[in-house]
């Protein structure tokens, strides 16, 4: 089930800073993906998923606004002498319009939202002339908030679908998916592995989490280490006592 | 370990200095470092890592001989395991050899199956050297590992 990026992000205890600094983006433009202002660019979303070290597919394209935080405040205490010397009821403000020009019509779709349509029909075996003659207008003509409700729309489709065995980019940084694998299946079945360091130390533990630098272990005594990759050498199975 | 992995490895040694620090300390042309560093292929020549080797304080020697093993040559050499099956022998940092077939292999770390069936995995930049070694220039894209989901 896809996911909204700070709600990621924050699942990776990163700040904006620190996902625009790994993803190579800039902080603005993560603030207007959060923020949900704008969707996130289907270029950008590898990247990301390699920054906060998920699946592209985990990724909610379109972010849903944040839930405001639930704080709790005290009422207000009325200051002593306007509770003495009560005020005659305040009149209801006039809303003031500055804009005498009429509003002005949405603007039209991204190009990146119509190709992440389209990528989202392909994923659902559905074709774009079959979604043109349900909205009754080609997936050209759409503007930017009818393309986004539509790609809501068809993410919850796809979600419910099952997730999408995604190839990633072939690239050389990107390409670090057999190691993941590995240490998805370990933290998951937790096999106690043993890790050979550089300075000739070694450390054993379970591991609790990783990320393309770091693998963080919990050790029998229950303490957590984070090992960089930088500082290992090898690592394997403790064989079963 | 490659001279690009030795060159990451020293930095970090040294405080996390960054490229342009370096650059800007030494004589090298803009952006070398970085591909010395970064780059699968070997780049750079005898001068650059004398240079790089007075910067660091390590003899040129222990520097020198590691651009002849760059990153894509290890991949070469997985990729030859991988296809046929026959085992490779990779000689470790840290003095350890271990031999045995590949069973998988990315860009950072690679898996070999020992003769008790045990998986190790080894962090490439731990590679040393290893036998047998593959010649050729190019590791072609349909040689990189093809990652699955």
């Amino acid at each position: 089930m896809a996911e909204n990026l700070w709600a990621l992000r924050e699942q990776k205890k990163l700040s904006v800073a620190a996902l625009a600094n790994r993803a190579g983006l800039p902080i603005g433009l993560i603030i207007e993906y959060e923020s949900g202002q704008r969707s996130i660019d289907p270029r950008h979303l590898g990247r990301l998923a390699r920054a906060l070290y998920v699946e592209e597919s985990d990724i909610k394209l379109q972010t849903d606004r944040r839930p405001p935080a639930t704080a709790v405040t005290a009422p207000r205490e009325p200051a002593r002498e306007l509770a003495s010397a009560p005020r005659p009821p305040a009149k209801p403000r006039e809303r003031v319009s500055h804009s005498k020009s009429p509003p002005r019509p949405p603007a039209p779709a991204r190009p990146s939202q119509i190709t992440y349509l389209e990528g989202l029909l392909k994923r659902l075996n559905r074709n774009v002339a079959d979604l043109e003659t349900e909205i009754g207008r080609p997936v050209a003509d759409l503007d930017r908030p009818t393309a986004s409700e539509l790609i809501k729309k068809l993410q919850a489709e796809a979600a419910q679908a099952g997730p999408v065995n995604r190839h990633r980019a072939y690239l050389p940084e990107a390409v670090d998916a057999y190691e993941a694998q590995y240490l998805s299946a370990a933290q998951e079945q937790k096999p106690v592995l043993h890790f050979t360091l550089f300075d000739g130390t070694s450390l054993s533990g379970q591991v609790t989490g990783f990320s393309p630098y770091n693998i963080t272990i919990r050790r029998p005594d229950g303490s957590e280490t984070t090992l960089n990759k930088l500082a290992l050498v090898s690592y394997t199975k403790e064989a079963a006592a | 370990m490659s001279l690009g992995d030795y060159l990451r490895l020293q930095r970090a040694r040294h405080g996390g200095v960054t490229p342009w620090e370096i650059e800007a300390a030494t004589d090298l042309p803009k952006g070398l470092y970085r591909q010395m560093e970064q780059r699968y292929r070997a780049v750079g020549d005898d001068e650059s890592v004398r240079i790089l080797a007075g910067f660091y304080g390590v003899p040129f020697e222990e520097m020198r001989w590691r651009l002849d093993w760059p990153r894509k040559a290890l991949s070469r050499a997985l990729v030859a395991s991988t296809k046929t099956g026959s085992p490779l022998t990779l000689h470790l940092w840290n003095g350890q050899e271990v031999t045995g077939k590949v069973r998988w292999w990315d860009l950072g770390a690679a898996a070999v199956e020992l003769s008790d069936s045990s998986l190790i995995v080894i962090q490439r930049h731990a590679v040393e050297r290893w036998e047998p070694r593959e010649d050729g220039d190019v590791l072609s894209e349909d040689q990189f590992p093809k990652a699955e989901g």
